[in-house]
């Protein structure tokens, strides 16, 4: 089977609210693919559909070429992780892992493999229930795991989870790519994403806004804008102001200048005398690529009545 | 993977997928002590009661022992009719946990054909159902056996002491046990269809007591006994009955066949739904 999830115009409306409107993607082999999206972008409901737990009302989703409702063992298909706390709370967590290898087809040992894999350990003999958000996550990736499937899908892994919760999950991910897996993960932060996956899917209200490699999202984020340090801020602002260039004030001493290239920020500070630092092009960071990206797309956004300073 | 399997027709069911998703359901329903803790109370619960009652009929209140005309072993059996809310509760839970907890898209995940998920849920539930109304229903005979004669209740007075192995208690017994299968596999397609916990259970009792209820209020013994007929728990009940068989309103196995008419529409209401909503 190939490691692959191939997404072809995919749509599914509650009502009268569209969730994904023609969405169409490829999570490839050996990549970590990252899917960011505000809330309620449509990223949960396209992961549902992959799986068949959701029925599209248009387009197709194929893992390895197939619909998932069709493939012959699923777990050994695509393993998932879309709500870790999915747990019966009175149930063990080794007899969760046990009933879905049983389902499966699966043999015991592949229980205490992935218990052993994801760091369970003894916590496996305990109820559910009393599982830390940490524990329910690496319950919910063994889960995932049993089935040592080529294509992997997990809907924000790492939300709510502590720094070294975050550190392994990153490397998990990581190492599962490396062994060739199609690895699809979600995140309504594109911060978590950075250093993390290979490619972006980024949509908004259920449309694809950029399909791209994280180098080429940061390319294009950071074109043409340049940081000016400067002690002068206000002189700077106003002077590069004039000249029709859009200024920002960045942190406590930087300037984020765009609309005008950096020899001409040189020239027109110098001749007006405006004391700077440093000029550099500006390298925009994940999270602000992303902002500029889905702007338009976030449904709820908060009021701030300062914000226009 | 099985490249050499690609461009093979798909099979309707992979070989050992139906004794794959029957294990799974058995273990995730062992896996539970909230289970355990049912299945105890349903066969305590109708032993218990069942005794309660027994002890509490005499002899000495009609004008002649015979004259009684007591159905002794329906009697003893009576405890089912408080028992059978445990069975409620396993069906409805069987599937309703899933939704509560969320584990329906793990389930759905390993299984992607539901009427599998479904048919091996009803298998698994029948099965302990089975088992523990078995337990219960024959503590009842046992407590009636030996508090029967004590209540004027001999064989000397027409009342042979009661025994699974005598033809029509026997009848009773067995069809008790059914019933209480039925009975739980009818909230299994009600609590498939509704898949909220309460409102299952709410409706599956609602359906069970709402014509025995409702009789108690009517004086038409005609409308009665046309009631009796086609209301799930009267009729299904019948099947406890050893005496006077010709006087009932619907026969022992055609009463049971009513139920397991309500248990099948439901099974397939809620495997309809089951299979055509998002999960």
């Amino acid at each position: 089977m190939e490691a692959t999830i191939e997404v072809r115009g995919l749509r599914k409306r509650y009502g009268a609210a569209v969730a994904v409107d023609d969405l169409s993607f490829t999570a490839g082999p050996g990549q970590v693919t990252g899917f960011v999206g505000p809330n309620g972008a449509g990223k949960s409901t396209t992961m549902r559909m992959i799986m068949g737990l959701d029925r599209p009302d248009g387009g197709t989703a194929l893992v390895g070429g197939k619909p998932y409702r069709s493939l012959r063992t699923p777990l050994c298909g695509l393993g998932a992780m879309l709500d870790a706390s999915a747990v019966h709370p009175a149930r063990r967590a080794r007899d969760h892992l046990r009933w879905l290898a049983h389902a499966g087809g699966l043999p015991a040992r592949r229980v205490d493999e992935v218990i052993e894999l994801t760091g369970l350990g003894g916590a496996a003999r305990r109820r559910a229930g009393g599982f830390s958000l940490g524990m329910r996550q690496r319950l919910g990736i063994a889960a995932a795991l049993l089935g040592d499937p080529p294509v992997l899908m997990f809907d924000e892994p790492v939300n709510g989870l502590d720094p070294e919760g975050i550190t392994w999950i990153r490397g998990l991910l990581r190492s599962l790519a490396a062994e060739g897996r199609a690895v699809l993960v979600s995140s309504h932060l594109m911060s978590e994403l950075e250093g993390g996956a290979d490619r972006l899917v980024v949509i908004g209200r259920g449309r694809l806004i950029a399909d791209t490699s994280v180098g080429d999202l940061l390319k294009a984020a950071s074109r043409g804008r340049v940081e000016v340090r400067t002690t002068a801020r206000q002189d700077v602002m106003t002077v590069l102001a004039r000249a029709g260039a859009t200024v920002t004030a960045t942190g406590g001493d930087a300037v984020t200048v765009a609309g005008i290239p950096s020899e001409q920020i040189i020239a027109l500070l110098t001749q007006a005398g405006a004391a700077f630092s440093g000029i550099a092009e500006h390298r925009a960071s994940l999270e602000e690529a992303y902002m500029e990206l889905t702007g338009d797309a976030v449904e709820f956004r908060a009021v701030t009545g300062r914000e226009a300073r | 993977m099985s490249g050499a399997n690609r461009g093979a027709p798909r099979a309707v069911l992979p070989r050992g997928a139906w004794t794959n998703t029957l294990h799974a359901e058995w273990t995730k329903l062992r896996t539970l002590p909230g289970v355990w803790w049912t299945l105890v109370a349903l066969a305590g619960l109708t032993a218990a009661v069942g005794a309660a009652v027994t002890g509490s009929v005499d002899t000495a209140n009609c004008a002649s022992p015979a004259g009684c005309m007591e159905d002794t072993p329906k009697l003893a059996l009576s405890g089912v009719r408080l028992g059978q809310v445990a069975a409620v509760a396993v069906g409805v839970l069987a599937v309703g946990g899933e939704y509560t907890t969320g584990t329906i898209a793990a389930t759905l995940a390993a299984v992607p054909r539901r009427a599998a998920v479904l048919a091996a849920k009803a298998a698994v539930v029948a099965g302990a159902v089975a088992a523990a109304g078995t337990v219960g229903v024959l503590a009842s005979l046992a407590a009636g056996r030996s508090l029967l004669p004590g209540n004027g209740f001999t064989a000397a007075n027409g009342y042979p002491p009661l025994s699974p192995l005598d033809g029509p208690t026997a009848r009773a017994a067995a069809g008790t046990v059914l019933y209480l299968v039925l009975v739980a596999l009818l909230s299994l397609g009600v609590g498939t269809a509704l898949r909220e916990p309460a409102a299952a259970i709410t409706a599956v009792l609602a359906l069970l007591w709402l014509v025995p209820v409702v009789t108690r209020l009517t004086a038409s013994a005609v409308w009665q006994d046309r009631l009796d007929k086609v209301a799930p728990m009267p009729a299904g009940l019948a099947v406890q009955a050893t005496r006077d068989l010709d006087r009932l309103p619907i026969g022992p196995w055609a009463g049971l066949g009513v139920l397991a008419g309500y248990a099948a529409a439901a099974l397939l209401a809620g495997g309809a739904v089951f299979a055509a909503r998002d999960a």
